[in-house]
């Protein structure tokens, strides 16, 4: 009886120290194999999620596409009417204006920052080296009361007003299930500058073999965040490319309803 | 035997595991509400050597703030870590990155918080390692070399109430991971100011500073007070005084003139009056000569002491001061500083142009455009900070306090658009202090420093009387504290209490005065020598007035138990109102001699009942003391444990949960559901800041924070505190009990205009139906969802659960989806308003796996709003007519459109397309080139006029009402005349439902 204590303790030793050694590059591998495998990840060429934020009592749908060739769009519906949000084609950055329904371009600034990030498909972490990027273990904290391990990640240097600035995030990995379950990114630009951005995410499930958090809140560290909770979550959709181009002095909100 | 030992804890631990509430705060999180008006105490400004828009602001209890934008606006980068902040230092080498905070701030006033060593950023200020420097208490300075970054100069002031070894100058060279002490005098003597020849590393100079304080007494100066000189990067140093004043020094400033190696200044405190002032050495320190004494230069050292030269001009010289001075002939004349806060720190120049300054005050940060002389203040750091804080019963209810050096205030604890500037009262010049409310009247009482005078306001008619307590025959001369103590009773509205060495009691709100007790102090006279403190320059503030009563509390219970501590560390209580006297503090064990009792709180729960708390830092005991007693003092149990890791001066009660304690210390708030056998740091929003004073509000179960560099942090509605036990932690999920959620009629806010842009805004609360859950765990892997339900089951709204361990709160605006909207050219407006549901009885359904947590709560209309039951019925239903006529003519206008596309004939499709465009708007857009309203548009924003009134629907909106009826029907029957002759055959349409559910 008492061999087998002793073999149970050294066991449970083993184990803490194992979990005490983990460096970023093994939490993050953990996390992409135990949510799908790194090959199945690879071959994800797009995906599409359909959700819903609720402010107030006014729910408003939302379609976010994003490509693995960098290609993004979100698209919001408000009374049947589709609206093209932060649309990017590989080139041009742009979303509808509201008021006049009509595309507009971003500017120039916004545009080389999004396009630096075109590569982070299917997230910034995935294959984060061969990116440029760069991680490192701060350790382990708390986050809301569940121990993490935080990861600090630094893409490439963007530019705001004329400066270049570091493009820093923090991931929290649930030290259980090796999944981010937070992100914290400091603002860059604007006038929350300098203020640190949070989303959250839970409920996990999985989508043709892989594992995606359903439910996801974003806010401002401190404040109360909205949720946005997911629908549904398609892979590799098929979508034109004509989608993502900028129109060209046409009226849009193309009904589709 | 030893791994059984080892074994046999831990199964007890699994039975019985005690709960870890630091884990379980969840989404219970502290809002800010400011004021940042008058902001608070700056102590060292720095500014990034190569990028102009970005600039650092260390305050002496707020942390440190970062500017992006030239100082327009700040934002905080310290908050997890001690908030009074001695020097920041940006490394020249790598400025975008590396910060270093000293912590603990150096103008050493009676009232200053205590720093906890040295810390490093290596990423702009986005997180933090500390390197030591524990005992240091405070940084004054800190230098990196700009040739080398792993060479660092740290200059520790060091403790300010006690002896220390942690002074001098320190060095490393390898980055932070070694330090050796480079220059050190004694235990009594600090660095005060360090400073580097900007072209030769090696060249520094450090000024040493005799210095101490007590409760009692402070003293500047001493044989041991000098400036010195190394030119071997510390090794080896000289005292640098040809040209000096004979005698004892006391603080002594340095700076180097950064176009200039060889010209320095000092201000000097001597003992001569004649030889105090700006001194020059034009030779790098071989000789000084004596330029200025003016008030501006000399006044108080140990306050005001900062020298900065113009980064461009050698001449241009600024000095800290109590309206900051400037000198434009190389210090031979100033000038005052542009109008401003008083009390200057710090100023920094712009680094490309020093017309642009930076100045950090007793009241913020200011800017300057025009080399100081107009200067505009920042307007979004609520670094205010509080002695004292209380709260009325108002609705919603005010927060009421005094400042140092920023006066008595009070405002609401929510306001329209959140709380602004605007929001708040001024009730008191001077330093504030305690203010209080009248418990029935609208009177305020508030009070500056000594209790100098006290006023009594009466808010509706703004009328002021001052009602301190004046001597009286037969007793000695009234000993006041700094922070003098007053109190109102719970039991006699008009009963007013004012503490000396004496109890004074009024009955008549300070009309009348009546003292009740002896002398409660130990009367010592070796600590009644206010007049003489200062060293060798006076200064009789009377911030150092002692042997005097600082806290008192009239029992709740009973209005003859009245408990009064004393800052010489006696605690008295009286159980006959005030006829006999009883010194209780012989019966505390564990607890250092004359320790000052901060705060007796007067328990709810017993007559006998009282918890005292002991602040000893001001003889440099950092521990925290806390007791509670159930028999009138006779014995006392101590509630602190090592959880607590610095002094406390507050405790807070809960008024239902006996056992839940809330702690105010230096670093911030703690907190038990234990009685204090454990306590957990609270950390959601809440910077370790110094917390001076803790208010429950009854009504809301708002723990209120007075913070002294924070302003006023509040914790809405505590009460999920109450009801974390076992057995709610042993369930999957808890659902908490709540209070009935009324919906609130209040118009939010017009706005607050233009103009306002760069100001702090203070946070609200929610003004939603919260429902307030507890998970032992996080939820990460599966669904879990959450319905608002009638009680028949019906769906009213999908919320976003939280998923966090702990305290879960979900807020719900009472309201339905909007509704569905034909689809037009153009949005509706009117058809982005959700309907409010009516009162009742309401489920909370959450599923989590395959389980299902159900929680019935109850929704109240506002009871200010007095509209019958008849009129609610009316509004409700007719909002809903509409609500579902929206819907329908969204339906068939989904209809017609599918319709038009199938029919093949013409003349119908011209004609479906006529009767569009008179049912929704077909061309324009949503701004000024907008067309004119169709049905959809008169609809719906009738819908939404009715929907978001207070009111009952008036006559003229019903006969709208009706007109909009007719056509809608007129609209109907056109079109089903039109489907006929359409004559599609097999359309497909999704049903009614379908639609309004996609």
């Amino acid at each position: 009886m008492k061999t087998i204590k002793i073999i149970l303790a050294l066991f449970v030793a083993s184990l803490t120290l194992q979990t005490n050694a983990q460096t970023a590059d093994e939490i993050i591998e953990t996390y992409y194999e135990n949510t799908g495998g790194k090959d199945n990840w690879a071959k994800v060429t797009g995906m599409t999620m359909n959700a819903k934020v609720n402010q107030g009592g006014m729910e408003i749908p939302i379609e976010i596409t994003q490509m693995k060739d960098g290609k993004q769009m979100t698209v919001v519906n408000f009374q049947g009417k589709e609206i093209k949000q932060g649309v990017f084609d590989g080139e041009v950055l742009w979303s509808i204006n509201f008021l006049t329904q009509k595309a507009e371009k971003s500017d120039k600034e916004a545009t080389d920052n999004f396009k630096i990030q075109s590569t982070d498909f299917p997230g910034p972490l995935f294959n984060y080296k061969e990116k440029g990027y760069k991680v490192e273990l701060i350790g382990k904290e708390e986050f809301s009361g569940t121990e993490c391990f935080k990861i600090k990640l630094t893409q490439k240097p963007i530019v705001v007003d004329g400066k270049e600035e570091e493009n820093t995030s923090f991931y929290y990995f649930d030290t259980e299930n090796f999944v981010p379950i937070a992100v914290q990114t400091e603002i860059k630009s604007g006038p929350g500058k300098g203020m640190v951005s949070e989303v959250t995410m839970s409920d996990y499930q999985e989508v043709e073999g892989l594992y995606f958090p359903f439910s996801m809140t974003q806010g401002v560290k401190g404040q109360p965040g909205s949720p946005i909770s997911i629908d549904k979550i398609a892979l590799n959709p098929k979508i034109d490319a004509s989608e993502f181009k900028f129109p060209e002095e046409s009226e849009s909100g193309t009904d589709k309803n | 035997m030893l791994v059984g030992a080892c074994m046999v804890p831990t199964n007890i631990e699994a039975q019985d595991e005690p709960i870890k509430l630091k884990n379980l705060f969840g989404d219970l999180t502290a809002r800010h509400i400011g004021p940042a008006l008058m902001s608070g105490r700056i102590n060292d400004m720095e500014a990034h050597p190569t990028n102009p828009r970005i600039i650092y602001a260390g305050t002496a209890g707020g942390g440190v703030w970062k500017s992006n934008d030239a100082g327009t606006t700040f934002n905080p980068i310290f908050e997890e870590y001690c908030q009074s902040i001695g020097a920041v230092e940006v490394d020249p080498n790598h400025p975008d990155n590396v910060i270093y905070v000293g912590t603990g701030e150096t103008w050493t006033r009676n009232s200053v918080s205590i720093g906890d060593g040295l810390y490093r950023s290596n990423d702009g200020g986005t997180t933090w390692n500390k390197l030591g420097f524990e005992k240091s208490e405070r940084i004054a300075n800190i230098i990196v070399n700009p040739n080398n970054s792993n060479e660092v100069y740290v200059a520790v002031l060091g403790a300010l109430w006690s002896d220390s070894e942690e002074r001098g100058v320190y060095k490393t060279t390898d980055g932070g991971a070694t330090w050796n002490r480079m220059l050190y005098v004694d235990q009594t003597t600090g660095c005060a100011d360090l400073a580097m020849d900007p072209n030769n590393p090696n060249i520094l100079y450090a000024s040493m500073w005799e210095f101490r304080r007590t409760g009692w007494s402070f003293n500047s100066g001493g044989d041991k007070s000098a400036l010195y000189k190394s030119t071997d990067g510390g090794a080896t140093w000289n005292k640098i005084h040809n040209g000096f004043p004979e005698g004892k020094l006391g603080r002594l400033a340095i700076a180097v003139a950064p176009t200039d190696s060889n010209i320095l200044y000092t201000v000097i405190e001597a003992e001569d009056d004649a030889r105090k002032g700006l001194y020059r050495s034009d030779d790098a320190g071989a000789s000084w000569k004596q330029l200025n004494n003016d008030f501006g230069i000399t006044v108080r050292p140990f306050y005001f002491s900062r020298i900065v030269v113009d980064p461009k001009n050698a001449d241009v010289v600024v000095k800290g001061g109590l309206t900051g001075s400037i000198s434009r002939d190389g210090g031979k004349t100033f000038k005052g500083l542009g109008n401003m806060h008083s009390d200057i720190h710090d100023v920094i120049f712009d680094i490309n142009d020093s017309d642009r300054l930076y100045v950090g005050t007793d009241g913020g940060v200011y800017r300057s455009w025009n080399g100081g002389t107009t200067m505009e203040i920042v307007e979004n750091l609520p670094l205010s900070q509080f002695y004292h804080i209380s709260v009325d019963d108002a609705e919603p209810y005010n927060v009421y306090g005094g400042l140092q050096d920023n006066g008595s205030w009070y405002g609401p604890s929510s306001s329209g658009g959140g709380i602004t500037a605007r929001d708040w009262n001024s009730i008191g010049p001077g330093d504030g202090f305690r203010v209080l409310k009248h418990p029935t009247k609208n009177i305020i009482y508030s009070e500056m420093q000594g209790a100098e005078s006290v006023w009594r306001f009466d808010a509706d008619n703004k009328l002021v009387k001052t009602i301190q307590p004046l001597p009286q025959k037969g007793h000695d001369e009234l000993r006041f504290n700094w922070n003098a103590p007053m109190a109102v009773s719970t039991h006699q509205p008009d009963r007013f209490y004012m503490g000396s060495q004496y109890v004074h009691k009024s009955e008549d709100m300070g009309d009348t005065w009546t003292i009740i007790s002896p002398d409660l102090t130990t009367n010592d006279k070796a600590k009644q020598n206010q007049e003489d403190s200062g060293g060798l320059s006076m200064d009789n503030s009377g911030a150092e007035n002692h042997t005097t009563i600082f806290t008192i509390a009239e029992s709740p219970i009973d209005q003859n138990v009245i408990w009064v501590g004393t800052d010489d560390g006696n605690v008295q209580v009286s159980t006959n109102g005030g006829k006999t006297w009883t010194n209780t503090t012989p019966n505390i064990s564990g607890l250092p001699a004359n320790t000052w009792c901060y705060h007796i709180e007067a328990s709810v729960h017993g007559k006998g009942t009282a918890y005292a708390v002991f602040d000893g830092h001001t003889t440099g005991d950092m521990k925290a003391y806390a007791y509670k007693t159930t028999d009138y003092g006779k014995t006392w149990t101590n509630i602190i444990t090592d959880d607590v890791e610095i002094f406390a001066r507050n405790i807070q009660e809960d008024y239902e949960n006996p056992n839940l304690l809330f702690l105010g210390t230096e670093f911030g708030l703690y907190i038990t559901i234990d009685g204090g056998k454990s306590w957990a740091k609270f950390k959601n929003n809440m910077p370790s800041t110094a917390v001076h004073f803790i208010d429950l509000q009854k009504r809301t179960n708002d723990l209120v924070m007075g913070t002294h560099g924070r302003g006023v942090i509040i914790i809405d509605d505590i009460s999920p505190l109450r009801q974390i036990n076992q057995e709610a932690m042993s369930k999957k999920l808890h659902f908490f009990d709540s209070e009935i959620a009324e919906m609130n009629d209040n118009s939010e806010s017009f706005g607050n205009g233009f103009g306002a842009e760069t100001q702090f805004v203070g946070q609200n609360p929610s003004s939603q139906a919260q429902i307030k859950y507890l998970l032992p765990k996080r939820h990460t892997f599966g669904k879990m969802t959450m319905e608002i339900q009638d009680m028949n089951g019906n769906k009213l709204a999908t919320l976003g659960p939280g998923k966090s361990k702990g305290i879960n709160i979900v807020n719900w605006s009472y309201k339905i989806r909007q509704p569905k909207v034909a689809k037009g050219k153009t949005f509706s407006f009117g058809g982005f308003t959700s309907p409010r549901v009516q009162a009742g009885t309401y489920k909370a359904v959450i599923k989590k796996g395959k389980q299902t947590f159900e929680h019935t709560f109850e929704v109240a209309y506002d009871k200010d709003n007095k509209l019958s039951e008849n009129d609610r019925a009316l509004k409700h239903n007719t909002t809903m007519k509409m609500y579902d006529m929206t819907q329908e003519l969204a339906y068939m206008v989904y209809e017609l459109d599918a319709l038009l596309e199938a029919t093949p004939k013409a003349k119908v499709k011209t004609a479906l397309n006529e009767l569009k465009e008179t049912l929704v708007i077909t061309t324009g857009d949503n701004y000024v080139a907008s067309a004119e309203s169709q049905l959809r548009e008169k609809m719906a924003d009738l819908y939404a006029k009715i929907a978001g009134s207070y009111d009952k629907p008036s006559n003229n909106e019903l006969q709208s009402l009706k007109i909009i009826e007719e056509r809608f029907n007129k609209a109907k029957s056109d079109f089903a005349k039109l489907k006929k002759k359409a004559k599609v055959k097999d359309l497909q349409l999704k049903t009614f439902e379908d639609f309004i559910n996609e």
